[in-house]
């Protein structure tokens, strides 16, 4: 079964994708890891740009490792921050 | 968070040393002191940290001095500027973006855990968004701690994890072309989760 989550681009990576926002489907009971390899593998453009410094945010929050990823989740991916 | 009644450090009307002999004087001091607590109500400001993001230039002094609290004495305010001139090259405009919840929210965890940290009441941060020409204020992090050294500390320690842990980015426009600025590796936030 497959589930839908909404994908944010920001900054280096949207210029990379072309994208800000997008929906995506998953399958069901993934994990953040899978999540966002299943992203990188989408979107070529990432992985040869920044393998190394990419961030990743499950709705709203740092994310990575096992943490289950649900339907509707709101994903993101971005590059290392640069404020101040 | 602090809650402060306006003007409620200070007497008024003023107390006269007199007050207890003259019988007269002293009920009408406490008519007016009646009254006057009734309009101090009505102007209740509430001191509370704040974290902002904005599109409008930022007013530096506006910030630092919002909230002067009664127990502090000290306010550290850094002013975070557009740098025309970077080992030599040169700048022409930043542009700003932000993952604006995430942002907050990261802000809002900065300020509790500075509070963790120092001896600090109040904590402001404002950033701009958007373009930024040379010289522009692009954050501004407000300290009011009872002693100054503490409001140093807290500032520095918050606007170094601000550029490792909030989620904005800035472009950087120059005579040859424009680039995303890439912070230090940061991949150790995924860790936390």
């Amino acid at each position: 079964m497959f589930m839908k989550v909404r994908i944010l681009f920001f900054g280096a990576t949207a210029e990379a994708t072309g994208e800000r926002a997008i929906e995506f489907s998953l399958s069901e009971n993934v994990n953040a890891d899978e999540a966002f390899a299943a992203i990188l593998k989408s979107f070529p453009g990432l992985q040869q740009n920044f393998t190394n410094s990419l961030l990743f945010a499950v709705n709203q929050e740092y994310s990575g490792g096992d943490k289950i990823i649900k339907n509707g989740d709101e994903l993101a991916v971005f590059t290392a921050v640069s404020g101040g | 968070m602090l809650l402060r009644l306006s003007g409620s450090n200070k007497k008024f009307p003023p107390e006269r040393k007199d007050a207890k002999k003259d019988k007269k004087s002293s009920s009408h001091q406490t008519f007016l002191r009646y009254w006057y607590q009734r309009l101090n109500k009505c102007q209740m400001i509430i001191e509370k940290d704040f974290f902002e993001l904005t599109t409008e230039p930022i007013d530096v002094g506006e910030v630092a001095r919002r909230f002067v609290p009664s127990d502090c004495g000290a306010t550290v305010a850094l002013d975070g500027y557009v740098r025309q001139f970077t080992k030599g090259s040169e700048t022409l405009y930043l542009e700003y973006e932000s993952y604006e919840p995430m942002a907050l929210k990261e802000m809002e965890k900065l300020i509790a855990e500075a509070h963790k940290h120092f001896e600090i009441s109040l904590v402001g941060i404002v950033h701009r968004l958007g373009r930024l020409e040379i010289g522009e204020t692009s954050v501004v992090i407000s300290v009011a701690a009872p002693h100054r050294r503490a409001a140093f500390e807290a500032c520095e320690w918050l606007i170094k994890e601000l550029k490792r842990t909030v989620p904005i980015w800035k472009k950087e426009i120059y005579a040859g072309g424009e680039t995303w600025i890439e912070g230090e590796n940061q991949t150790t936030l995924l860790n936390n989760s």
